[in-house]
């Protein structure tokens, strides 16, 4: 399986995505992990407004058979969440990178630095395939 | 310990199963995604592997009286060419496995049994047996069992020239042939649609599982088994049904026949007071899973998640629970538990789905 990975992307080994848009995350999972999740039957996310630390379960991505945790990459407060991913669970099977889960302020630039670029991302991916 | 492989393990690998350990055996949990298996099923036709699971024959003279005594349910009223589902209990009336009893012939019946519970059956059917005139064979090795499960199975079959089972009622079982090989086939299965069982000795099961496919059969794995037998409401040993439980407790009181003359677990069963209620709760969003607590409106533990799933049909979350007896509320209102959150349930008194079975 060749997993989609955008280039303007950061990552994380967790297979989150991350577009950094001047002082603003927004976060999704990606394709590898929608791939190895199956149908995505139910996705909970924060409330807006709660912070978190970097490593914390911010949500849950449920299928039919699992219960995932979803970590944060970096420390932040939730300025907005998605909520039609809400209602439509499945579009982060359909599109996984047009369906941003979270938007984060962070509050730590060095934990920024240590997101994994693209090409080291796509390396991860064949590393555990 | 390694794990064993039906006969129909390559066949799965060529459409591209996902596999898993299950009971012993490496088996299918999904071929394409369980929504999709299971929607296949209740609107076209679908198929499973379920070669794992144990059958033992009856035969001799006191084969029907042994059954009778063996079983809860009534299975001396039967008659040949037909079958019956009964739980297994013990003298005190515990359930050591559910399964169905095939009565093929005058003397000779087919029970087919859980695949994780094939030695714990097989020892106690073993013991119980010495006072009849009748022998136990283990022939679980010797048969691969495909379940042909939907509105289509019928059509199917008349396909490939098994004329006789179309002619079998709900829970009719009968010999055939296929491929010059004789075959037993009932119509049972764990779906709630129509459907059929075969059971077939390995060396044609290859050739009927391609012929299905052919026919339009699609693949379904262990994964959609579950969520179509929860829709419909059927209990799995080990989460309704357990060895520490009594047909009381598990709404199995239909399955027990206290008229019989004597069967195991009769006097404890009569005089059991249920512990539990097995009920059935349904939520708009999220799945209630097993093992979450069911609360009452104050927020106290009253039971738990035995089994739970999302219908593809319905589109909600539908579980079955156990409720202790003595905490059952008087306003008849549930809550589950998922994660931080007390979800209201939807009360069912009726099965969330009936299935098109006959």
């Amino acid at each position: 399986m060749t997993a989609k990975v955008l280039d303007h992307l950061k990552y994380t080994v967790d297979h989150d995505w991350i577009l950094i848009e001047n002082d603003i995350l927004t976060i999704g999972i990606t394709d590898f992990a929608q791939a190895s999740l199956g149908d995505i039957v139910f996705v909970e996310l924060p409330e807006v407004g709660s912070s978190f630390s970097a490593g914390d379960a911010f949500g849950v991505v449920e299928s039919i058979k699992s219960v995932t945790d979803l970590h944060i990459p970096i420390s932040g407060e939730i300025i907005e969440i998605n909520e039609q991913i809400s209602d439509e669970p499945e579009l982060c099977n359909k599109a996984p990178f047009e369906s941003w889960l979270i938007k984060v302020k962070p509050s730590s630039s060095s934990e920024i630095e240590a997101l994994i670029s693209a090409e080291n991302y796509k390396k991860h991916c064949n590393s555990i395939e | 310990m390694e794990l064993k492989r039906t006969s129909l393990y390559q066949n799965h690998l060529n459409q591209n199963a996902k596999m898993a350990p299950f009971a012993g055996f490496e088996m299918p949990l999904q071929y394409t995604s369980p929504k999709e298996e299971a929607l296949a099923v209740r609107n076209k036709l679908g198929m499973f592997d379920v070669s794992h699971m144990g059958e033992f024959f009856v035969e001799g003279k006191q084969a029907v009286q042994f059954l009778d005594y063996l079983l809860t349910n009534d299975f001396g009223s039967l008659g040949v060419g037909k079958a019956i589902y009964s739980p297994l209990c013990r003298d005190n009336g515990t359930m050591i496995d559910d399964l169905i009893a095939y009565h093929i012939s005058p003397e000779k019946i087919l029970i087919c049994v859980n695949a994780s519970n094939i030695e714990k059956d097989w020892n106690w059917m073993q013991l119980q047996i010495k006072k009849f005139d009748c022998t136990l064979t283990d022939k679980s090795s010797e048969y691969s069992l495909i379940a042909l499960q939907g509105p289509e199975a019928e059509r199917t079959l008349k396909s490939l020239n098994l004329h006789k089972a179309v002619t079998l009622p709900y829970y009719g079982v009968i010999e055939d042939k296929y491929q010059e090989t004789a075959i037993i086939i009932a119509r049972t299965g764990y779906t709630g649609e129509d459907g059929f069982e075969l059971f077939c000795p390995h060396q044609v099961i290859n050739k009927l599982w391609e012929e299905l496919l052919q026919y339009g059969a699609v693949p379904c794995g262990l994964v959609a088994r579950d969520v179509l037998r929860i829709e419909v409401c059927f209990p799995l040993y080990g989460n309704e049904l357990s060895d520490e439980l009594n047909p009381l407790d598990s709404a199995l009181k239909w399955t027990v026949k206290l008229s019989k003359n004597n069967f195991l677990g009769k006097k404890a069963i009569e005089e059991y007071k249920a512990k539990f209620r097995l009920i059935k709760l349904s939520i708009d969003k999220g799945i209630p899973r097993e093992g979450y607590a069911v609360e009452n409106s104050s927020q106290a533990i009253i039971g738990k998640i035995t089994s739970g799933t999302l219908s593809p049909v319905l589109n909600k979350g539908v579980a079955l629970a156990l409720i202790d007896r003595s905490l059952f509320p008087a306003d008849k209102k549930f809550f589950i538990k998922v994660r931080k959150n007390s979800i209201e349930g939807t009360y069912h008194k009726k099965p969330f789905l009936t299935g098109g079975h006959k």
